[in-house]
């Protein structure tokens, strides 16, 4: 069976259903946020808001944006763990949010089919790992704390290209010698995580790589944030055109990064109705202030207050096969159910919600 | 539900028809009259054009690529934003439903996505599945690819490098195979800047022309309808012409497709030592008879190059316009991705739309040439109308030539050329051709038993006005456009082939992918319900 509540109730489907698509047809500005869930589920929250011109917003959105503004910004240079498995000699790790739940660095070295096929020797650098240095096992860590991270990348990019630099936060013999390492690379690859640095701290580093390629291979590649943020992106790219912070109530899809933050919407009240989406795991919003939230959560998902209406959905790849952004070739790919249950997904949730719209059903 | 068409010129060259008469359609099909029946619908075509429903065979629009150009480029819509939907000025900003409207309306009904790396594979058939009313179809790109590289280095057999390609196929869901400058991306991400022809992949020991040639060979035995598609070396610099040349010889009498060969049409005359060398290219196209080659016009204004050749795109991003580029060093072939603007008073821009307009005016069969702009990489696929009109009338391009740089025109033939293209020669290259290039043995044509995708223009002198924005146009017999306006959104599907293999094939790849890898190789197929639409795929047989 479904599981689902009204005010914390346990009720049926139907009617929780019918209750949700009641709040969003009374909203005067419905946001569609959290939005952690599988390319269906994406797709399904994307033309509900089109139907029902709401905002849409990632709950991850603050780091998918800085890898994005850099993007847009300066030109960057990436590349996918796959291929940093195959290729890379050379590894520079930058600031914490390296390692994975087990303290593992994530990237596994692999042979190629070629003539030099024997696995490769990587050197590694890791530039102010803060908290995360512990793990670090035959690699050369330079400067600790994260904060040094603009100051150490900036003078880094300046001995790379041959400049003089102002003092540095560790010795000139040092950065030279990462300096000297980098350009030594014969395929190397910057590894960053947006959750831990800012833009103008990510834009430095691309620059840096950017200028690596004047006389050898470097790439850039940026860890993805969790709950399938990248597979969202993507989904929210092709429907709209634009990333999330978008607003779908225009005749136009309408694109701030600013306007459409979903915390500012309801902070601002400008947002009284939300669909809080979190697929894979019990994720709550970050808000405090009180609005009617219709949660499209895990059964188990616990809210300081409870929502107007939660509907109980399954996790992708875990309930329900699915689409979503793989970690290793850094695309999307079809993941199967590994306990396939009769939970629902987050596009059947939605589809039971929209079937109670007051225009009806949508038509494709 | 039988509709007829009444009183059109009907121009269907496949099957040599050009007359005035009548076109019947029921569940689907295109059928013969019924005598003494009566139309459940009937649209009076009197004193239009009746054609099929045009297919192109080379559009990037959609995949990774083409959703990081709309990423990258968030301006190209706001400037464009709530316009009327008859003036596009963006071009790579289109959401995928967008992308199926557009096509539409000119009358378009089937559009080929040439470039897909197989990692990439399932996300280009989630964007082509949101993109309505036109049918779709991918190719897989190999050729940069470690599995491939390794099979040619270790001189395995034809047989292997047949299941890997018919593996391929099967698992991206595709129609058929291109390679984009073949070893020159794996030559690059191990620091090589220039790639020709006989130039050889460091690691792997093999060059381009083996590669090129491995894979021709294993397409055609397969039987796979469409031959290799080819993006040669050296795109878009001075003297890339005697990259194509190369390819076009070593075709040796086998099919082959060259992509977008005006962006190879480059020779060094002349005082900028940029000069067409479309006279030569297209010399060498007429000779040979098994070489086909679509044009891959340029036109002038705001456009975003996406390609696969990140060699190329790398060199190009320094010449951005804006300065905006990013590229992906990704599994196989990556992608790169640079804005850029021809510009009418540049002088190579202005050659290079010259080149596109030889190539299309110098080739003699309109069955071997074919009609694209490499959208978005030329110009975006909405000025298609612009380019007929042009290619059917020497009076416009003269207007046009009289704008650009005239040191411009005198380095190229086009001043000299007076062909016109005639409605039936349109036909051909956009229907007709398409079709039999594409293995579509009921698509491009208006016969009993055809899909009934069919086309119907105003008869207007104004040939832009006319295949702008078609009058009628059907799919499966369905009315979707009226007055170039979409009435209906339909989904078509996806066309693919399965060539037999031999399923060691599929254990050899399951082993490959979780020792290099640590993956599942089913990390890379595309599952039926996947799609999330009924229905996505239809298959097209293959010769054997």
């Amino acid at each position: 069976m479904h599981h689902a509540w009204i005010d914390g109730t346990p009720a049926e489907l139907d009617t929780a259903a019918a209750t949700a698509a009641r709040l969003l047809d009374a909203s005067r500005q419905p946001l569609v946020a959290g939005l952690g869930t599988d390319v269906a589920g994406a797709r399904a929250a994307l033309a509900l808001a089109q139907r029902i011109g709401a905002v849409i917003d990632h709950m991850n959105a603050d780091a998918l944006l800085r890898d994005l503004d850099v993007l847009r910004e300066a030109g960057v240079m990436l590349t996918t763990p796959s291929e940093t498995s195959l290729r890379a000699d050379t590894l520079l790790l930058i600031g914490p949010g390296m390692t994975d739940a087990s303290g593992a660095l994530p990237l596994r070295g692999a042979a190629r089919e070629g003539g030099d096929s024997g696995r490769m020797d990587r050197r590694i650098f890791w530039l102010c790992p803060g908290r995360d240095a512990g793990a670090a096992d035959k690699i050369t860590i330079v400067g600790l704390e994260p904060r040094d991270l603009p100051v150490l990348l900036a003078t880094l990019r300046a001995r790379v290209n041959g400049r003089p630099a102002g003092p540095p936060p560790v010795p000139t013999p040092v950065l030279d010698g990462v300096a000297d390492g980098l350009k030594a690379a014969r395929f190397g690859v910057a590894v960053w995580s947006a959750a831990e640095l800012d833009a103008l701290t990510i834009e430095m580093l691309c620059g840096l790589v950017a200028d690596l390629n004047a006389t050898t291979r470097f790439s850039g590649l940026p860890l993805a944030p969790g709950d399938n943020a990248v597979g969202v992106l993507q989904v929210c790219g092709w429907m709209t055109g634009f990333p999330p912070r978008t607003g779908l109530g225009r005749s136009y899809p309408d694109h701030d990064p600013w306007q459409y933050r979903a915390a500012r919407l309801i902070d601002s009240g400008e947002a009284d109705c939300v669909l809080w989406i979190s697929a894979y795991r019990a994720a709550a919003p970050e808000w405090s202030r009180d609005l009617p939230t219709i949660a499209l959560a895990p059964a188990d998902a616990r809210f300081q207050k409870p929502p107007r209406v939660h509907i109980a959905v399954g996790a992708p790849g875990r309930d329900h096969d699915g689409v979503e952004h793989h970690a290793t070739i850094g695309t999307l790919a079809a993941v199967a159910a590994t306990h396939a249950s009769n939970a629902l997904s987050v596009a059947d949730a939605i589809a039971a919600i929209e079937a109670h719209l007051a225009d009806g059903p949508s038509s494709c | 539900m039988l509709t007829r068409i009444t009183g059109g010129r009907i121009i269907d060259p496949a099957n040599g028809r050009d007359e005035t008469g009548d076109i019947w359609m029921r569940d689907g099909r295109i059928v013969e009259a019924p005598p003494g029946a009566n139309a459940d619908a009937t649209y009076d075509a009197t004193g239009k054009i009746v054609m099929a429903g045009a297919i192109d065979i080379h559009s990037h629009i959609a995949g990774w690529s083409v959703n990081t150009a709309r990423l990258l480029l968030p301006e190209f819509r706001l400037g464009s934003a709530a316009r009327p939907g008859s003036a596009p000025s963006s071009s790579a900003g289109w959401p995928a439903f967008e992308i199926g409207c557009l096509y539409a309306a000119m009358g378009f009904t089937t559009v080929v996505e040439p470039a897909v790396s197989p990692h990439y594979a399932l996300h280009a058939h989630l964007e082509l599945a949101d993109i309505p009313i036109i049918d779709k179809a991918t190719l897989a790109v190999l050729g940069n690819d470690d599995f491939l590289l390794g099979l040619i280095h270790r001189k395995e057999s034809a047989a292997a490098v047949r299941d890997y390609v018919a593996w391929t196929l099967a698992a991206t869901r595709s129609l058929g195979i291109k390679v984009i400058n073949a070893g020159g991306v794996a030559a690059f991400k191990e620091n090589v800047r220039e790639f020709s022809f006989d130039d050889v992949v460091p690691s792997y020991g093999v060059s381009s022309r083996e590669i090129v040639r491995t894979l021709q060979h294993a397409v055609n035995e397969l039987g796979v309808p469409h031959p290799l598609h080819v993006h040669c070396n050296n795109l878009g610099v001075a003297g890339s012409a005697d990259s194509a040349l190369a390819t076009i010889a070593a075709a040796d009498g086998l099919p082959l497709h060259l992509a977008h060969l005006q962006f190879y049409g480059y020779g060094k005359e002349g005082g900028r030592g940029f000069s067409s060398a479309a006279a030569r290219l297209a010399e060498a196209v007429n000779a040979a008879k098994s070489v086909t080659i679509d044009v891959g016009q340029v036109m002038f204004g705001q456009t975003v190059t996406v390609s696969l050749d990140i060699l190329r795109q790398f060199n190009a991003r320094n010449q951005a316009r804006p300065r905006k580029w990013a590229i992906l060093d990704g599994d196989a072939n990556g992608a790169g991705i640079v804005a850029y603007n021809y510009r009418s008073a540049d002088f190579y821009n202005a050659v290079q739309w010259a080149v596109g307009m030889e190539l299309f005016l110098l080739i003699e069969d309109p069955w071997r040439v074919f009609f694209t702009t490499d959208h978005p990489n030329g110009a975006p696929f909405t000025v298609y109308p612009e380019i007929l009109a042009l290619l059917m009338s020497r009076d416009l391009r003269a207007q046009w030539m009289a704008r650009l740089p005239t040191e411009a025109m005198a380095v190229t033939t086009l001043p000299s050329i007076s062909r016109e293209y005639s409605l039936v020669e349109i036909a051909t290259m956009t229907r007709a051709a398409p079709a039999r290039l594409l293995g579509l043995r009921d698509r491009g044509h208006l016969g009993q038993g055809a899909v009934a995708d069919v086309a119907v223009y105003e008869n207007e002198p104004d040939r832009a006005r006319m295949f702008r924005s078609a009058a009628l146009v059907f799919k499966h017999a369905e009315l979707v456009v009226r007055d170039g306006k979409p009435t209906r959104h339909v989904f078509g599907r996806a066309f693919m082939v399965k060539p037999e293999r031999d399923r060691a094939i599929d254990r050899r790849l399951k082993a490959y992918y979780n020792e290099r890898y640590g993956i599942s190789d089913d990390a890379i197929k595309v599952p039926d319900h996947a799609i999330g639409r009924p229905e996505p795929f239809e298959l097209v047989s293959c010769a054997h």
